[in-house]
């Protein structure tokens, strides 16, 4: 009877458990070391070839791990930035200005969106009773498309503007915006609307009696014009 | 009185009973100070102040009075004010024609309602002939 | 805060009365006042009301009915009435609650209001 021999069999099974615990444990340094050539020296020898393997990948995969979350540091960062960023275009992006007596012009440009609608309607607003302009002019030669939300925020700015005292003006609907104001069923028949803003600021200066024959005056040099 | 639920995680501010005129002055001037300790911006604190002076008068006028509850805490996701106007009065027969712009049932212009709702950001409306009224509102920023 | 029931002063000056709102009425003391104006409309012969609301932090749908009110009935009296200085969040909430008050005139500030009215008397002259 030719039978397998192994030498230490016991101590040696029991180093094997030893170090595979010690390795599920997360030492990887350990490898099974064995002094005997037998038939258990093969699988000695596999595991340790495994424990190798499972280190690299092990390695490979921590690596990647703070790979990612660098990236998803960067990630945040960045759009902490944007934010940031969409704020100020927000405030940037509806300055209203006073342009001659009495007329304030608010140039909108980009996108709107609800929120944004909202905040330079009520930036428009503020300015009309700080300033006591009684013309306001809303430009939107440079807004591509408007929803009915954004239609109404407009309609509304307009409204609110004469609860005020003051006078709106829309000037600059291209058709693509005409278009969608009518296929939405918004009434704008209350508002008035101007073609372009040089159409806005002569109605303006009509109003205010300070375009006489073809001449743009000051109010108060008005009355010092020579006859 | 139809009670509406209250999450466990709103705080209570304060409880209000309107009975006369003066008691929807105060409630609402009430409901102005929780909406600028919130830190809502001036437009959102006439919104509420405004939409709540709706409802306690509706209470006021259909119902002779009711209880006002203020509250704060998370609703939908947000940090938001809740206001809940409870009544003992007649009841809503139909809530939709009563949620019409222009109706009205009794001497008001019929903009309490569905103007109040335009003024919030959740409007909650329980009705039943013969049981009261409940109009729960929340305003986040 | 609230006033109980102290009179809003009504102030006239040449052809026109002057009204300032600087509490936070209660419904009735809002038609109190829509009874007094009227009153001092037929009593002093004022062709013209400014009333100031600069200081309303809040109008709802009763006052603001008030308010639209006293400008149709003053109309049928032949006085012209404005209403001054309201605040952008008051008038973004009354656009709102659908309250857009066709008819009622209104001015930025009281010089303002007060211009309005002359140019309206000069006209009629």
């Amino acid at each position: 009877m030719n039978s397998t021999t192994i030498t230490n069999a016991k101590e040696r099974i029991e180093h094997i458990e030893d170090i595979l615990s010690s390795v599920a444990a997360g030492d990887l340094d350990l490898r099974i070391e064995s002094e005997f050539e037998d038939d258990l020296t093969g699988v000695e020898q596999a595991i340790n070839l495994l424990i190798d393997d499972l280190t690299h990948e092990l390695k490979k995969s921590l690596k990647l791990k703070q790979e990612m979350e660098e990236k998803l540091m960067k990630i945040q960062e960045q759009q902490k930035t944007i934010l940031q960023q969409q704020e100020d275009l927000m405030e940037l992006s509806s300055p209203v200005s006073k342009v001659w007596e009495n007329i304030l012009i608010l140039p909108v440009i980009g996108t709107l969106d609800s929120q944004r609608t909202q905040i330079m309607m009520e930036n428009l607003l503020q300015k009309i009773v700080t300033t006591g302009c009684t013309t306001a002019i809303l430009d939107i030669t440079g807004v591509p498309t408007v929803d009915t939300q954004v239609a109404n925020h407009l309609l509304k700015t307009v409204t609110a503007a004469r609860l005020l005292g003051a006078e709106c003006i829309v000037s600059g609907i291209s058709p693509a915006i005409a278009q969608t104001i009518v296929h939405l069923g918004i009434n704008l028949s209350n508002i008035l609307t101007k073609a372009t803003l040089q159409d806005a600021m002569i109605y303006a200066l009509r109003k205010n009696e300070q375009l006489i024959n073809g001449k743009v005056v000051l109010n108060q040099i008005d009355t010092d014009e020579p006859k | 009185m139809i009670e509406l639920v209250s999450d466990p995680g709103w705080e209570l501010l304060e409880e209000l009973n309107i009975e006369t005129e003066f008691d929807i002055v105060k409630a609402r001037q009430s409901v102005r100070q929780y909406a600028k300790d919130a830190g809502m911006g001036i437009v959102d604190q006439t919104r509420i102040t405004t939409a709540v002076s709706e409802l306690f008068r509706n209470m006021y006028m259909y119902a002779g009075g009711g209880v006002v509850r203020i509250q704060k805490g998370m609703y939908e996701g947000h940090p938001a004010l809740v206001i809940t106007c409870m009544d003992n009065g007649p009841g809503i027969d139909d809530i939709t024609l009563a949620m019409q712009d222009g109706y009205t049932s009794g001497q008001g212009m019929g903009y309490g309602l569905p103007g109040a709702k335009r003024l919030v950001d959740d409007f909650v409306l329980q009705s039943e002939p013969g049981q009261g009224t409940s109009v729960r509102v929340a305003k986040w920023k | 805060m609230i006033t109980n029931e102290r009179r809003i002063p009504i102030i006239k000056i040449r052809d026109f009365l002057i009204v300032s709102i600087q509490v936070d009425m209660h419904d009735r003391l809002a038609l109190q006042l829509q009874t007094q104006i009227l009153e001092e409309i037929a009593r002093t012969h004022a062709r013209g009301v400014l009333i100031d609301i600069s200081t309303l932090e809040m109008v709802d749908s009763f006052i603001g009915r008030v308010l639209s009110g006293m400008a149709s009935m003053a109309a049928i009296m032949d006085a012209a009435v404005v209403i001054v200085g309201m605040q952008p969040a008051v008038a973004i909430t009354l656009v709102e609650l659908g309250l857009e008050m066709p008819g009622v005139e209104t001015a930025l500030n009281m010089e303002l209001g007060m211009e309005m009215l002359e140019k309206r008397l000069e006209s009629e002259r």
